[in-house]
Order: C-alpha cells, then structure tokens, then sequence
C-alpha cells in the first residue's frame, strides 16, 4: 500500500552537522560585530608578533633630543619625552598585554577549573567551604586584590599574572560550579550512575565537557578585563617594575603630566587598550552566541 | 525467596517548602524474570520508588525513611555508594523516559558504551567495542559499526531508546527498571520499542519493572501490576486479574477514564472527579476518599492495608497465582464495577469530617 504523499514545501537538504565546535566556528565567522573583533585582535597579534620588522626603532632607547614630537612619517604616532618612539612602544606595548592578559587568564581558568570542579562534583561539605571562600574573594573589588596580592608578592611580570589571575579565579570558579550543579540533576548524568559509572569518571567524562562551553565564553570576555586591568595596574605604577619596559598603562601615567603639551602621548596607547578589549567583548560575544543551542538553527 | 523484595519502603522529601510524602510505605515482590507494571498517575510515586531502589533519589532532598529493600537477598539501603555502584549496571539496571535527554550530547555512543562494559568487567578496549557492535545490532540499529561512532543527535528518538536498551542490558542485569520507556516516542515507535524489550528481556529472563501511567502498555507487557495512588499500591493483581475484575475504585475509575474499542457509541467517559491529595501533608485516611464515589464515613480517617479480595486465602506474592489484593474498605460490587458509579439503593458519598470539604473545594479552585 503506498501513501498518498502531499509535498507542501520542498525538503530543505539537512546540512550535515560536523559537531559543535566546527558549527560554532562556521557561525562566529558569518557573525559581524565577532568578525570586527577578530581582526582588531588579529592586528595587534600580528602586531606584537612581527614588532623588530614593523620598526626600525628600539622600544626602550631613545634620543632625548627627540622628545616629545609630534607625530610624522618618521615617528607614526610621535615620540615620548625621552624621545623614543611611541609608535615602537605601543607595539611591543601589545606584546606585554597580551601576553599578560592570556596568562593570567589561563591562571584564573587553571585555579577556577579545579575550585569549581571539586566544589561542584564533590558537593557537601568541600562545596561549602569553597563557596565561602570565593564569596570572600568576589566581596574584594578584583582590582582592589590584585594590588593586595602585588603589595605582597613585589612587582614583576609573574606577580601581575598572578594577581589578576587570582582576581578572576572566583568568576570561573562560581560558574563552573553552577554549571556542574544544573548537570547534576540531568537524566544522561542519572543514566550514568544509573549504570554503574563511578563519581570522578561521571564528574571528567559526563559533566565538565558539557560545562566548558560557559567558561570560554566568560574567560574570553575576561581577556578583555584582563588586558585593561594589566594597563591598570600598570597605570597606578604596579607594572612590570622596569622603566625601560613598554607597557600600555605605564605609558599612560608617564604622558599624564604633559597632556596639555603631548596630547597624542595618552591617546594612542589608550586607544590601543580601548581597541584591544572591544576586540576581545566583540569576540566573547559572538563565541556565546555561536555556542548558545537556543540560537543554533 | 523473590529477586526484588520492597518491605514497607517510606521516601519523603524535604524541600524548602516542606515534607513532600513521595512513598508511603509500599511493599511489592519480584521474581526473577517477572514483569511487574506499576501504573499510577504522574505524581504518584512510581518513579520514587525506582530511584529509592536504584539507590539514586536526588539528594540532598530524597531520603528513604523507612522499609527494605532486598536484591537476592543483598539489602540494598545498607550498601556503601561504592558496593551500590558495582551492582548497579550489573545486577540491576535503569531505562529512563526521555531517550533525547538520557544520553550525554557530547560523547559518541562508543564512549559512552565501551565506558559502561569496561566499568565493569575486565574486557579489553577491542572485546568492548565488538561487545557494543553485537548490543546494537541485537537492538536493531542498522550499521552498527558505523553507528558506533555517532553522536547522540544523528539518531532519532525511537533509536537513543534503542541504545539506552542496549547499554542497559549490555551486562545482563537480572533486574531491568523501565521509567516510562516509550512515553516520549511516536506510538508506532512506542510498540516497536515495547516488543524489542519484551523479547531481549525473555530471552536473557531478566525480571522487569515497567514503569508507567499507560494502562494499554502494562497490559500487552506484563504479568502482574501494581496500581499507585499518592505513594501507596491501591491494587495489585495478574494483569489477566486486574483488568477482567478491577476492584479498588481508583483502578475502576482509571480504566473509565479510557476509551474503549468495544463501547457503546455515545457512552460517555467517566473522569475521575478532582485531584490527587497535595503530597505535602501528611496523609491521613485512605489517600482516595477525597475522589471516592464510594468512600465511607471511615475512610476519611483510617486508611485499609493491602488485603486479598476473598478474606482468608493465603497470600501469594508473585507470579502468576499472585493473589488479587486491595486497599478499601467499601469495595465496588461487579455490577458498580461495570457501571463505573455505586449503584446500591441510598449510597451517598460519606462527606468529609469539619474543613475536609472546603479543602477539596480549595484544592480545585487552585489547580
């Protein structure tokens, strides 16, 4: 017996799904406002990267007799008042946050990721303990500790890594553990147990592959933050401790005093900080929704 | 000795707005390579009462307050977590309701497959895999070797529930739980399903406890069936038994509330009247006289035990001389039965003692 069929629309071809991650990529690449902070990140990388052959000039030497030009064709954004090249030192600027930023959130993720997993898969008491902690840790203004942790430890690039690091770790921490909580109660975590699978094979096979996806959208937000807190920090001279060093933040309280003689001195690192986090916001932004299933179609 | 013995088994929970009285106080038997229903409306503590077994209620909140559970013998509740986890998979094993949420969306059905054999027996990666290939194919997936490698999502519901099947019977568990196995599927599908179990599970003579609130399921699949009301078995009989004499009129006033094949046309249904108590409080009297037809002044405060139908015969617990057993104290007659309503000359309802009526009234203003 055959059917009578009745074709209403044509079958849309179902497009092959080639698993998360690739959808996830394929959407974040037809995202505008994602793609604008792709290549504004793309552009400091590369910038930072390919720092020796962009310039000719050396970021920590200067000729006094240059101090503070204006910018020209020999010096693209001007020279700062020991005469080096402030275009030069923006570059090499990049390098320090960036590298900066991606440590010390690579530490916040590394501390976040083992306080939230052994709070939310252990759960009782462990959670609770945990959980105080990091309400003490979210109560202190993230800048406000890692200048305590810096007044602590002494100044250096380690040091900032780890202070803006151990500022974030009670984000990640408070989100993973939420993350594993809702998990816990679903029906494929159940099932799991159900069968037989034991807590830590359910907590590192079952639960944390489904909770990361909230944790690169938040840690890449967090580059952002991470970047303008470095600048920040460095800005209110807990920098890397070095003078010769170029550092974004520094170089904004060095050109403070003379902002009614050398306007362009503040504006161009600024910008650099200000156009580096919009990249990465723009980024996170667009990774959430490209992972988010409810947007996926 | 049964396969499963459940003695006076008592879950509450305790939440922020309370006591919830999930269970309260149900004792069934299971033989080994039984089918036993348990039929009840959502709500009613069917899936309670498998999870307290399973050893998985969600804690904190879930506590099995009272009674015993025994499998072969082993009392369950006095296992450690670790003992509990070994038998799970093994001796006793579970089949949730939905197939689209019971499977983890990031792991390939090899993973989570060979990770289930391999928990528990000492196969090699390559014997596992060959072990998964022989269980998906037994359950009816085409291809099984390239089927392996798929995510959950490239399969439709019909075919995770197949998988779950396969998983849950991949260690020949003697005991099998099913959670409303085919709620979630087509109805087509639902039979396919339904046959697909009852025929591993005869073959392999795992003892199975199928869950549902689908009468038309229990009976094409079981041998014997507990009906629930509100944390309590109401009835419990063969399935032959129960659906030619249904005799507790919760049973009578479900099986009324279905269509029938053979009904006179333009007979009409006979819903049962309200809702089932609020599991909040703490139940007092027979957990239906608030719905009952044909409830008695005493059944607002004394609620009846399981008792055989014909008083003084002896009481068989499993299989299938089982004997017909209810809780109530004014059973229908047949002819009420048949009727759906009591038909004895001047019965009236006996009306609830004091606030009793205008909490029932209350409850359906608010529902």
């Amino acid at each position: 017996m055959t059917a009578p069929t009745i074709a209403v629309t044509r079958p849309v071809p179902q497009r092959a799904s080639r698993g998360l991650w690739r959808d996830a990529g394929r959407r974040l690449l037809r995202n505008g406002p994602a793609l604008i902070g792709m290549t504004c990140i793309l552009v400091f990388v590369v910038g930072a990267v390919l720092a020796p052959f962009l310039t000719p000039y050396d970021p920590s030497i200067g000729q006094l007799a240059d101090a503070r030009q204006t910018p020209s064709l020999t010096h693209l954004m001007g020279t700062d008042l020991l005469g080096r090249d402030e275009f030069t030192r923006v570059l090499y600027g990049a390098r320090l946050s960036l590298q900066l930023g991606v440590i010390s959130v690579f530490f916040g993720l590394l501390f976040g990721i083992l306080i939230g997993a052994s709070a939310g898969g252990l759960g009782g008491k462990v959670d609770a303990l945990l959980m105080r902690i990091v309400d003490v840790l979210l109560a202190v203004p993230g800048i406000l500790l890692a200048i305590g942790i810096i007044a602590w430890l002494g100044r250096g690039n380690i040091q900032i890594m780890l202070a803006v690091g151990v500022s974030y770790t009670p984000i990640f921490a408070r989100l993973l553990r939420g993350s594993l909580l809702a998990l816990r109660e679903t029906d494929y975590v159940i099932a799991a147990r159900s069968i037989g699978a034991s807590r830590l094979r359910i907590l590192v096979r079952h639960m944390l592959p489904n909770a990361v996806t909230p944790l690169i959208v938040q840690a890449t937000l967090a580059l952002a933050t991470a970047i303008i807190d470095v600048a920040g920090l460095g800005f209110l001279g807990l920098g890397p401790g070095d003078p010769r060093v170029a550092e974004w933040g520094e170089m904004l309280t060095d050109s403070a005093r003379f902002l009614q003689y050398a306007p362009y001195l503040i504006f161009f690192p600024a910008a650099a900080i200000v156009i580096s986090a919009i990249g990465f916001n723009l980024v996170g932004d667009g990774l959430r929704e490209a992972l988010d299933p409810r947007l996926r179609h | 000795m049964a396969l499963l013995e459940v003695e006076g088994l008592v879950v509450r929970f305790r939440t922020h707005e309370g006591t919830i009285y999930a269970v309260n106080g149900v004792s069934f038997h299971v033989d080994d390579g039984e089918t036993l229903g348990l039929v009840g409306e959502s709500g009613c503590g069917k899936s309670v009462t498998s999870l307290a077994v399973m050893r998985l209620l969600p804690r904190p909140a879930g506590h099995v307050e009272g009674g015993r559970v025994r499998l072969d013998g082993t009392e369950l509740l006095d296992l450690t977590e670790a003992e509990m986890r070994d038998l799970r998979g093994r001796e006793v094993a579970m089949i949730f309701q939905d197939p689209m949420t019971s499977l983890n969306p990031v792991l390939t059905i090899h993973e989570q497959m060979v990770e289930t054999i391999r928990a528990h027996t000492q196969m090699t990666a390559e014997q596992a895999t060959a072990r998964a290939v022989e269980l998906l194919g037994m359950v009816g997936i085409p291809h099984p070797e390239t089927r392996l490698k798929a995510f959950p999502h490239e399969f439709s519901g019909g075919m995770r529930q197949r998988v779950m099947i396969a998983m849950a019977l991949a260690l020949h568990p003697r005991l099998l739980i099913a959670d409303e196995p085919t709620t979630a599927l087509d109805v087509t599908i639902q039979a396919q399903v339904l046959e697909l179990l009852r025929a591993l599970t005869a073959e392999s003579g795992t003892a199975v406890i199928l869950i549902t609130h689908d009468l038309g399921v229990v009976a094409g699949m079981t041998r014997r069936i507990n009906v629930m009301y509100a944390g309590y078995i109401v009835e419990t009989a063969t399935t032959a038994e129960l659906f030619a004499h249904p005799s507790h009129p919760y049973t009578v006033g479900l099986l009324h509330s279905i269509p029938r094949l053979d009904a006179v046309e333009g007979e009409p249904l006979i819903p049962i009247e309200g809702v089932p108590p609020d599991q909040r409080r703490a139940p007092v009297g027979c957990p239906f006289a608030p719905r009952c037809a044909w409830r008695l002044a005493a059944c607002w405060t004394t609620n009846p035990p399981l008792e055989s139908l014909v008083p003084g015969m002896p009481v068989v617990l499993t299989g299938d001389r089982a004997t017909h057993r209810i809780a109530c104290l004014n059973p229908p007659t047949p002819d009420e039965t048949a009727a759906g309503m009591p038909s004895r000359p001047g019965f009236v309802a006996a009306p609830a003692p004091g606030s009793a009526v205008d909490e029932l009234a209350t409850a359906e203003i608010v529902q």
